[in-house]
């Protein structure tokens, strides 16, 4: 009786529709996102070939770096390299579920976002994922692939398993963290561009452990811009070297960040309905 | 229409009630100094938008809203849709607040501004329509159905497939009518859908307003600066000026109240001093030997007399100002009281 | 009318830097970007030569933050450029703009370039002494003026090669206007961070890679002019550096023009 009222109370089924719903439309955005992308084939094929070329280049540079060097920060090369593969992963998922983000700007100032706020979905859905980006896609398989195949080979305990891929999908907490208060800032400042490429310049300092930055450098970019947090802990957790109240920080710190952006995006969006005519 | 209880209410899609809708406007300098000024310690300035506006609009109604560019049109079409947030006053469309953008209300209302797209540019128009038939979670039947209606009234059945980037601009509001129509809206709000297309596309988008909201019977708020769109569609305008209501009615009654001065053509038989015609009244237009002036209202009896007994006149005519240059005064933002 | 067509590309520069820094936002966000892809390198080469004494692919823990430091230097001069842009205006049709006027389209871009480049200069010594202050390298100071004069040199020359490299790619879009960004990033970012010795100093490579290396243009735009200023080259290695650099220069200069003129005849045909 009890349990009834309260699965009533829950309203499962309501949720989970409102789960598919959104589901549905995710996918058939990122069909139609796909659908520009084949008009474009050839475009299509060069951006992947030289994300490609360029990933093997710098996989190839760090390989022959740190063996040269003996290690890297204290990291054997083969460590070092399972730090580039999570890089990528994080960096990669994120571009390809983000992708939408770096066209917000144009739709804030041809005000084609009123069309996105007169229909009954969630805006900041829309925003957020409305261009999964299918160059990225073709390059999860592989990536997932090399760093299951160099993981494996660092023979980790269940543990460590654990919180890295839980301490993997914090970074994509964070990563929408960021690219929802980009947005938000969009709004008040009409300014996307430059913030996202300094934080996607920042971000590559995090292609190789944090431990090699001297502080205050270090500091700043662990825990102020979380690249860190977000690139190398995963990493370090599964290496068994990142402590559990590092660990529980990464958590809190992606709660809070998602918290508080989704605050500047609600403050955002009063702002863009209470100014302009 | 006001105070008059929620029984009217039900019938009514839209009511206002004094509605106000104030802007913070940051002044920025004009000099680079005061724009670093501005920056530490912003001045603003208040821009009252909307004066406590009221109105009511029925079920079924299509209305015309007019007034000069920054007169508060598109703010309150904002506030109706629930884009913009309303400072003061009480705002009512089909019973919901629109402010809280609940998704029964979005699901039931559509937003069309001409020059804002929400069509996939790179792809066919049907990727956007299939998409918004997930958003608002249309039937596949009704969507057919509705579709292939909507297609058939625009013309545009064999450009569903042609991405919209090789449309023509006029093509395109057709399509961006269509996706917003798509849902069956009950209340329609169309910021200028006509701007920047040519005659036959105006036309052509009139048409279909006037049917959709016939056969759909959908309320339809309207703004244009095309004089047309208005003659033709809308039996009643609200004027807007100055975020104020200036005027709610007939827009027969509109030319009344507004004219306020008289049209005569007149066909001379003889040279005419066109220095002492011009001391009379106000010349329009003047080819020999036809001439059109206008004069004010009350003085138009007594000025035919004066030119039928001081020129040589073959034939003269007494007419109202016409309507469309009536509207084009009421853009100009011209204080008219009637 | 040598001095009149000076002036007339000193007026082109001028007016371009002006048009710079009426957007200063966008032209210090540019330089924090530089600061920032700099730092990567830094503390890689830093964190892997931690100590003084030891010697890593040839080189010594002061020759190696030389080398990154005088790569801020030599980007700023040599791959701060933004002919870039010529892609766009060729795919937008601008291009038509400057053909019915007395100028010349490359000339015109390099005086735009150079002009850029001494706005970057300036910045770069300020970011530059920073740094250096705030990391306190062990930095190695050339004295051989011979040196110095042929690193001047070859940076110069290197400028004048990344133009045409860049007004090649450019020329992509007079058959397919829609892939001037594609390959300008497979060209242009792609192969030149690999290539021109901006990560790495190239002859920590293999010794048969490198042959291979040398005989491309791209080593001249960075790595070596480095090494001139770090006194690693022979006589003969220098020699055989200017010549094959001089070498691409020309070449590079024939291709462009020859591929220029067939990309305007169809331009022009297309009316764009």
């Amino acid at each position: 009786m009890k349990l009834k009222e309260f699965l009533k109370k829950a309203n499962l089924g309501g949720k989970a529709k409102l789960v598919w719903y959104y589901f549905v439309i995710w996918l058939k955005m990122g069909k139609n996102a796909f659908m520009v992308y084949l008009n474009q084939k050839k475009i299509l094929a060069i951006f992947l070939i030289g994300k490609i070329i360029r990933f093997v280049l710098f996989l190839t540079f760090l390989y022959f770096l740190v063996s040269g060097a003996g290690d890297l920060a204290g990291y054997t090369s083969d460590e070092v390299i399972f730090f580039f593969l999570s890089f990528n992963l994080v960096d990669v998922v994120s571009q390809f579920l983000f992708r939408e983000v770096y066209r917000f700007r144009t739709m804030v100032v041809s005000g084609d976002l009123d069309l996105v706020l007169v229909k009954p979905l969630n805006p900041l859905f829309r925003i957020l994922f409305g261009g999964a980006d299918i160059i990225d896609f073709i390059t999860i398989p592989p990536l997932v692939a090399a760093t299951f195949y160099y993981g494996a080979r660092l023979n980790p305990g269940f543990l460590e398993v654990v919180f890295y891929l839980a301490l993997l999908v914090n970074s994509l907490l964070i990563s929408a963290a960021f690219y929802i208060a980009v947005i938000s800032a969009a709004i008040v400042t009409y300014e996307v561009d430059h913030t996202v490429m300094i934080f996607r310049d920042l971000s590559r300092l995090g292609t190789v452990p944090v431990d090699i930055y001297k502080d205050p450098l270090r500091f700043v970019i662990t825990y102020i811009i979380p690249i860190g947090i977000m690139l190398s802990f995963p990493a370090k957790a599964f290496l068994g070297v990142l402590g559990i109240k590092l660990i529980l920080v990464s958590f809190l710190f992606g709660a809070f960040s998602l918290f508080f952006s989704l605050r500047f995006w609600e403050y955002a969006i009063k702002k863009y309905t209470s100014a302009s005519s | 229409m006001r105070r008059s209880g929620i029984k009217e209410n039900i019938n009514k899609a839209v009511v206002v009630s004094g509605l106000v809708k104030n802007f913070e406007v940051l002044e920025k300098g004009a000099r680079n100094i005061d724009r670093i000024k501005s920056l530490l310690k912003p001045k603003k300035k208040v821009v009252t938008a909307l004066k406590g506006i009221s109105f009511s609009i029925g079920k079924g109604e299509l209305v015309g809203f007019i007034g000069a560019n920054g007169a508060g049109k598109t703010t309150t079409m904002k506030i109706l849709s629930g884009l913009l947030y309303p400072t003061a006053g009480f705002v009512q469309v089909l019973g919901f607040n629109p402010w809280d953008r609940k998704r029964e209300f979005l699901k039931r209302i559509s937003l069309v501004m001409g020059q804002k797209n929400q069509l996939w540019w790179d792809l066919p128009a049907i990727d956007t329509l299939e998409l918004n038939r997930a958003i608002y979670e249309i039937p596949h039947l009704t969507f057919k159905k509705v579709l292939d209606e909507l297609v058939e009234i625009l013309d545009v059945k064999d450009l569903l497939t042609t991405p919209v980037r090789k449309l023509s601009l006029g093509q395109r509001m057709r399509f961006e009518l269509i996706a917003a129509l798509i849902h069956q809206p009950e209340v329609l709000f169309l910021d200028e859908p006509t701007i920047g297309l040519d005659v036959v596309g105006q036309q052509a988008i009139r048409d279909f307003i006037y049917q959709y909201n016939r056969k759909f019977s959908a309320t339809v708020m309207l703004t244009s600066h095309n004089m047309s769109d208005l003659v033709d569609l809308t039996k009643r305008v609200i004027v807007i000026d100055k975020g104020e209501i200036v005027f709610d009615g007939k827009l027969t009654d509109l030319i009344t109240n507004y004219a306020k001065e008289k049209i005569i053509k007149i066909y001379f038989s003889g040279d005419v001093n066109i220095g002492s015609l011009e001391k009379i009244c106000k010349i329009r237009r003047y080819a020999y030997p036809e001439a059109v002036i206008s004069v004010d209202r009350s003085l138009a009896a007594f000025t035919a007399a004066e030119l039928l007994q001081n020129f040589p006149v073959a034939d003269i005519t007494i007419e109202e100002e016409g309507i469309e240059s009536i509207v084009r005064r009421v853009f100009r933002g011209e204080a008219v009281n009637g | 009318m040598v001095r009149l067509t000076m002036y007339k590309y000193f007026q082109v520069g001028k007016t371009s830097l002006k048009q710079e820094i009426a957007y200063p936002i966008n032209f210090v966000m540019w330089r924090v970007r530089n600061i920032i892809q700099i730092l990567l390198v830094l503390f890689l080469w830093d964190s892997l030569i931690s100590d003084p004494r030891k010697v890593l692919f040839g080189y010594s823990r002061d020759m190696i933050l030389t080398y990154i430091f005088g790569i801020m230097l030599v980007r700023a001069f040599v791959l701060s450029s933004k002919s870039m842009d010529v892609a766009g205006e060729v795919a937008r049709g601008e291009l038509s703009n400057y053909l019915i006027r007395p100028v010349n389209y490359f000339f015109y871009w390099l005086s735009r370039d150079f002009a850029s480049k001494v706005l970057n200069l300036s910045f770069v010594f300020v970011e530059f002494s920073l740094l250096f202050l705030i990391l306190r390298p062990d930095f190695f100071f050339q004295t051989n003026i011979f040196y110095i004069g042929f690193f001047i040199f070859s940076v110069f020359i290197g400028i004048l090669i990344y133009t045409l490299f860049l007004f090649i790619t450019s020329s992509v879009t007079f058959w397919m206007p829609e892939m001037g960004w594609g390959a300008h990033f497979l060209l242009n970012v792609v192969l030149v961070e690999f290539l021109s010795g901006v990560l790495f100093p190239l002859d920590i490579l293999p010794q048969a890679i490198q042959k291979v290396i040398n005989f491309l243009p791209l080593p001249y735009l960075v790595y070596f002019p480095l090494q001139i200023y770090l006194g690693k080259q022979s006589t003969y290695e220098l020699v055989r550096g200017f010549v094959v650099e001089i070498f691409w220069l020309g070449a590079l200069a024939l291709f462009l023009n020859f591929i220029w003129k067939k990309g305007l005849k169809v331009y022009e045909s297309q009316g764009r």
